[in-house]
């Protein structure tokens, strides 16, 4: 499980980000990047001394200020469906291609890392 | 070979921009600094790499004695741009308020 990836299967839950200058922000993910630079809706900032509170209806943060984001617990039960879905696409894919196929039937689907996912990408095909 | 990417969402190029901040130009927005500057203006132009240009810009002074605090005093900037490395974080001032704590009640997450 990447860090990355985690957090993209969050997207549309409920997050804790705390930054590097201590303020920690609740809220919503949005959208997040390579980067980790997020966009979040609904947030609640909390000043550094936990004293102060403000809404904040939409907010961007540039992933280099994040110190760590707390992800509730159900999204590990998202990103073991992301992962059987996945897996059950590709084993679509490789039954719907004829059998001259480049990837040979098992090797291909046991591999683990970012190589899997490069070869999604059109250039790898 | 391109019906294959057809069911499935694109990955995210390198550069994608997730956020569209055109739909908040000219509207006043607060931007955090790294090393704690806090700014309010209006957006007047950005670009992919979050350079803003922002006019009518006031700057929330700290306290000298505590740099996490705000004094409550004002410094005018006016127009100036931001360097994209050195912004923390974009909020549009709209709907943007202090409030109690939420959390009395509630554990955090």
């Amino acid at each position: 499980m990447l860090p990355l990836s985690l957090l993209k299967s969050a997207t549309g839950c409920p997050i804790l980000i705390e930054l590097k200058n201590g303020e920690t922000y609740n809220a919503k993910l949005h959208s997040m990047d390579l980067w980790m630079n997020m966009s979040l809706t609904d947030a609640v900032r909390t000043s550094r001394d936990g004293n102060d509170f403000w809404h904040v209806p939409q907010l961007y943060i540039r992933g280099n200020t994040i110190k760590y984001i707390r992800v509730p617990e159900l999204v590990l039960g998202i990103v073991e469906e992301e992962r059987a879905a996945r897996q059950q696409r590709r084993a679509d894919r490789s039954n719907r291609s004829s059998g001259g196929s480049r990837r040979s039937a098992g090797g291909g689907r046991n591999r683990h890392g970012g190589r899997r996912d490069r070869r999604d990408h059109p250039q790898w095909q | 070979m391109s019906q294959k990417h057809q069911d499935k969402p694109r990955k995210n190029p390198p550069h994608k921009v997730i956020l569209d901040l055109s739909k908040h130009i000219n509207k006043n927005v607060q931007v955090h600094l790294t090393g704690g500057r806090q700014i309010q203006g209006v957006l007047k132009g950005w670009d992919p790499l979050l350079n803003l240009v922002l006019d009518e810009v006031v700057e929330q002074l700290r306290d000298p004695v505590d740099p996490y605090k705000l004094s409550g005093k004002q410094r005018k900037l006016g127009l100036l741009v931001a360097r994209g490395t050195s912004v923390m974080t974009i909020a549009p001032v709209d709907g943007l308020e202090q409030i109690e704590n939420p959390f009395l009640n509630k554990p955090l997450v």
